[in-house]
């Protein structure tokens, strides 16, 4: 790979995607109120790259009510774990290079 | 786009904090079942010394039966996700038993109001040891419980009982509660 993702370097984008490649890909996925306290993002601005990401097929978002409150849970795509790997490949070669 | 070697580098670092804190959450989040079950546990047993010490004073190892029922079937529970038996932490645990009743029962000289003391310090200290390694709430939930239980031995005189309820009891509850939110 001689390119970055851009939909991955972001800042906030590629702390989501390190957030949920840090789970295994058999759990259940982070909720939005805890991927916005880890990414330090509004919850506008987590919304547009949460849909950014979804449009590229990286994560999977799912809406349910529980307790009778909305919960919005977000996953990695397997489509979404191997970018993620790629464009930290990248980066770990772009340090060995230089 | 092209990016730098020390922006790269410090990219790869945000991840690893990223990463980290994940991982950090996810352990808060499995222990804090434990930590509120023996809250639980903790309340019952202290509750019930306190009403009824007569019946109750020399069986209160019936409760923390109970306790080590429910953990080993979260244990187990949890081994049927991860596809392992957490054999060290069960470990860990029977070697802070052993250490505890040896000094308790053979070699120290303990009274009840003692070995009420000298029980729960063993395990939080046992808390603050595992927060060196993975996370300050251990160490917080070990030092501040174990403070509170020395304390309430040196100064709550025929209370110490409902103190210990209060203190191990709802203060796991609490605890865990907190650590289950992370």
């Amino acid at each position: 790979m001689d390119a970055p993702d851009d939909v991955i370097h972001q800042p906030i984008r590629l702390r989501v995607m390190a957030a949920l490649t840090a789970l295994g890909p058999d759990e259940e996925g982070l909720d939005f109120s805890r991927l916005k306290s880890l990414t330090g993002a509004t919850d506008g601005n987590l919304g547009a790259h949460l849909d950014h990401l979804a449009r590229a097929g990286y994560v999977e978002v799912t809406k349910a009510f529980v307790a009778r409150r909305p919960r919005t849970t977000v996953k990695a795509s397997p489509a979404g774990r191997a970018a993620f790997a790629r464009h930290v490949a990248f980066l770990k070669a772009i340090i060995a290079g230089a | 786009m092209t990016i730098r070697s020390d922006e790269a580098a410090a990219t790869l670092a945000d991840i690893e904090n990223v990463v980290a804190k994940v991982k950090q959450s996810r352990l808060y989040r499995k222990a804090a079942l434990v930590i509120i079950l023996w809250g639980f546990v903790d309340l019952a047993r202290d509750l019930m010394i306190g009403l009824e010490p007569e019946w109750f004073g020399p069986r209160w190892f019936l409760v923390d039966l109970v306790g080590v029922a429910g953990t080993l079937a979260l244990l187990c529970y949890r081994a049927t996700l991860a596809g392992r038996f957490p054999l060290r932490i069960l470990a860990a645990f029977a070697l802070f038993y052993a250490f505890g009743w040896i000094w308790s029962h053979l070699i120290g000289r303990f009274g009840p109001r003692e070995e009420m003391a000298f029980w729960p310090t063993l395990f939080l200290f046992g808390y603050s040891l595992a927060g060196l390694w993975f996370g300050a709430a251990f160490a917080a939930i070990g030092l501040g419980l174990a403070a509170l239980v020395v304390a309430g031995y040196l100064w709550t005189g025929e209370a110490f009982i409902l103190w210990q309820a209060a203190v191990t009891g709802f203060g796991f509850i609490a605890c865990g509660l907190w650590m289950r939110r992370g």
